[in-house]
């Protein structure tokens, strides 16, 4: 039997049956439909995750202080003293161009801000002077600070979007001067240091992550950090080396990692007081429990679709126990045992063909219905329905079709001709 | 394999049957033995009635004859070629190219139009390129010409069986079975159907049918008498019945 010939009959008892038909194949609708906006959902949050990595500047390298044990360094301060200004620069001198760009970062804390008579509270970090090349973030207006500025310890800032728009409102922030503010509850009542900054720049608006802002923080020299704001002089919490491309950052990982050595006078590796972190490593050990959570939920969607599949199987049951006289009167006429397999067969793979098309747009249509809605409801949730899930939703419920059709199937191949050519 | 829809050389039978038996089991301790031994010839461009009492074992016969159901012993040459062991899908290409089915039941399939209807053997062997208007030949040639789009159900039970009939001579086949074909017809109807019987074995198409009826029986040219499973007598027909000129004279065949 040609295939064109069963196709055309397996649709025509589709449609024969219609009520029947279609509701087999809404489980097969569902099935499908659940499994596309499962791993919708986990799809859109491994891209979140990966994102909000990438966010930070791509290719990147972090270097950061290790974490005390018993047989590092003691006391309070000696974390500090492991990674510095001067590694920094040392790594800069002797990676030169074999690295994209480098740069080191201290957390100032949160300081009361003031523009005039306006009142804002924000983060302040210590960077040094090529993070716009490293984050891949550039100043908007005026100019980011120079090697120049950090030199003298220069009381210059650059501010985020954010944080210019609730200070200055519509009005050019830079060359204005902004006043930190850091109130103690020291001794004998409180007391507050007011510093003046001038502000050289405004960092492009990079729009939030997970709903939090990295718009709203104010940049200023690590050097000035260190000395005015937080009086730890050398400490540098990371620095972050970008590699020149995304394939040279196992060898640059490396390098960064020897060069700190051989400046740290280090001879053992497993003694390093540092630590350098590859961001491939990151957004693959990310990739690893986002793929999983995804196949978690892709299982419970497949649990429906399990179910669906079932369906096609007792109503694939009935229709050969129903059409035994027709399988006897083919039989009759020539039919070969693998005409009737292949004619039942098609039949239920186009009940789940079918049916896994439409799932599939239902639950395209459902991923999309709910990231509006939680949008509207000013959450960020991202559905990713990705050209893969829909092959992988086309495949499975096509085989879901072979592999619940097939007994059936196999059971109206296997029927003797007369027997069912008798069957009342 | 054998030489598909060809007549066997003119001494050869095209059926050739020697000490078939058939026995039925239902359960562990009932056996019914429905043929005992069959011996039976059947010649090319012969037509040939089998009768006997309800349960000699006459459908039985039929269906091993069709190759829808194996002996349980004898032999079976059909066109010359021994039929036993045969696979699975050879049996079901010889059903397909030498052997056209008629039953008492009709056995169309309702879902279908007549002429889908009639091309079905050809959907499953043969050449299916001109499957439409050999089937809307075929259909003429019983005079359903006007008729090629009617469901089964829309159709009298005469104009069913010569569906059926149609179907039968689609591929050509050695020969023709029908088992009680008239069985559930009147006799005007049943009239029809022998007059296209008699017509095609005219042509030279073998015919084996079976029947309760004398008077359907004396339209055939020789009738094989069963009892009990096998063969009791096997006499010519002198004079044979003319259906055309019974229908033409307003005389039921079977009345
Ligand atoms: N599938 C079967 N299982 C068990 N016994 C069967 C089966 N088919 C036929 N028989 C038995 O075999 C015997 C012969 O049956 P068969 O159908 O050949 O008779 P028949 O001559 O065609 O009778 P009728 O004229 O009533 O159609 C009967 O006794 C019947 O009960
Ligand atoms: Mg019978």
């Amino acid at each position: 039997m040609k295939l064109y010939d069963a196709f055309r009959s397996a649709l025509q008892s589709l449609v024969t049956n219609k009520l029947r038909s279609a509701l087999t194949m809404l489980g097969v609708i569902i099935g499908v439909a659940s499994v596309i906006a499962m791993v919708a959902v986990g799809n859109g949050a491994s891209q979140q995750v990966q994102d909000r990595i990438l966010a930070l500047g791509s290719n990147l390298i972090t270097v950061q202080a290790a974490q005390l044990s018993d047989q590092g360094l003691r006391g309070a301060g000696a974390q500090s003293q492991t990674l510095t200004l001067a590694d920094m620069r040392t790594l800069q001198d002797q990676l030169g161009t074999s690295i994209a760009a480098i740069e080191a970062e201290q957390g100032a804390g949160r300081w009361q801000v003031t523009a005039g008579a306006t009142n804002w509270n924000t983060s302040v970090t210590g960077v040094s002077e090529q993070y716009p090349a490293v984050r891949d973030w550039n100043v908007q207006l005026g100019e980011f600070f120079t090697q120049a500025d950090l030199n003298v310890n220069a009381s210059v800032a650059v501010i985020g979007a954010t944080t210019a728009l609730n200070l200055f409102g519509d009005a050019d922030p830079v060359g204005q001067t902004i006043k930190l503010r850091q109130a103690f509850a020291g001794r004998g009542g409180s007391s507050a240091r007011i510093l003046n900054f001038k502000i050289v720049g405004v960092l492009e608006a990079k729009g939030s992550t997970f709903g939090f802002s990295r718009d709203d923080q104010i940049l200023v020299p690590i050097t000035t950090a260190q000395r005015v704001l937080t009086g730890r002089r050398d400490v540098v919490n990371t620095v972050v080396v970008k590699a020149l491309d995304n394939t040279v950052m196992t060898r640059t990982t490396d390098d960064v990692f020897n060069t700190l050595l051989v400046a740290h006078k280090i001879e053992d590796p497993a003694a390093a007081d540092f630590t350098v972190t590859n961001q491939n490593d990151t957004l693959a050990a990310l990739d690893q429990i986002t793929g999983l959570f995804t196949l978690l939920l892709g299982a419970i969607g497949g649990i429906s679709l399990l179910v669906g599949g079932i369906g096609i199987m007792n109503i694939m049951l009935v229709t050969v126990n129903e059409r035994t006289r027709e399988i006897g009167i083919r039989k009759a006429v020539g039919a070969r045992r693998g005409d009737i397999l292949q004619q039942f067969l098609i039949e239920s793979i186009a009940l789940t063909g079918v049916g896994g098309v439409l799932g599939i747009l239902l639950g395209w249509g459902i991923s999309q219905a709910v990231q509006r809605i939680a949008q509207a409801q000013g959450l960020t949730l991202l559905l990713l329905v990705t050209t893969g899930t829909v092959l992988i939703a086309v495949g499975v419920s096509v085989g879901i079709g072979l592999l619940f059709g097939l007994y059936p199937a196999m059971r109206a191949a296997r029927l003797h001709p007369i027997q069912a050519l008798r069957y009342e | 394999m054998i030489a598909s829809g060809r007549l066997p050389p003119p001494r050869q039978p095209v059926v050739r049957l020697r000490g078939i038996t058939k026995t039925y089991r239902i359960g562990r301790e009932i056996e019914v033995r429905a043929l005992r031994g069959v011996d039976l010839d059947v010649m090319p461009g012969e037509f040939v009635a089998i009768m006997g009492p309800s349960g000699s074992g006459k459908s039985t016969l039929m269906n091993v004859l069709g190759c829808l159901d194996a002996p349980d012993a004898g032999t079976y040459e059909l066109a010359g070629q021994t039929v036993a062991s045969l696979s699975d899908g050879a049996l079901a290409a010889i059903r397909n190219r030498h052997v056209g089915f008629v039953f008492q039941t009709f056995n169309l399939l309702p879902r279908l139009n007549a002429i889908e209807n009639v091309e079905l053997p050809l959907v499953y062997g043969g050449d299916g390129r001109d499957r439409r208007p050999r089937a809307a030949a075929a259909l003429e040639q019983v005079g359903l010409g006007d008729r090629l789009h009617h469901r089964p159900s829309e159709l009298s039970g005469g104009q069913q069986q010569r569906v059926a009939i149609a179907r039968a001579l689609l591929n050509d086949p050695s020969m023709i079975l029908a088992d009680e074909p008239t069985g559930n017809l009147d006799s005007r109807s049943s009239a029809e159907i022998l007059a296209i019987f008699q017509r095609l074995n005219a042509q030279g198409k073998t015919v084996v049918m079976v029947t309760h009826e004398p008077d359907v029986a004396a339209h055939c040219r020789r009738i094989v008498r069963m009892r009990d499973g096998v063969v009791a007598h096997d006499d010519p027909v002198a004079a044979p019945r003319r259906a055309e000129e019974e229908i033409a004279a307003g005389i039921g065949a079977a009345e």
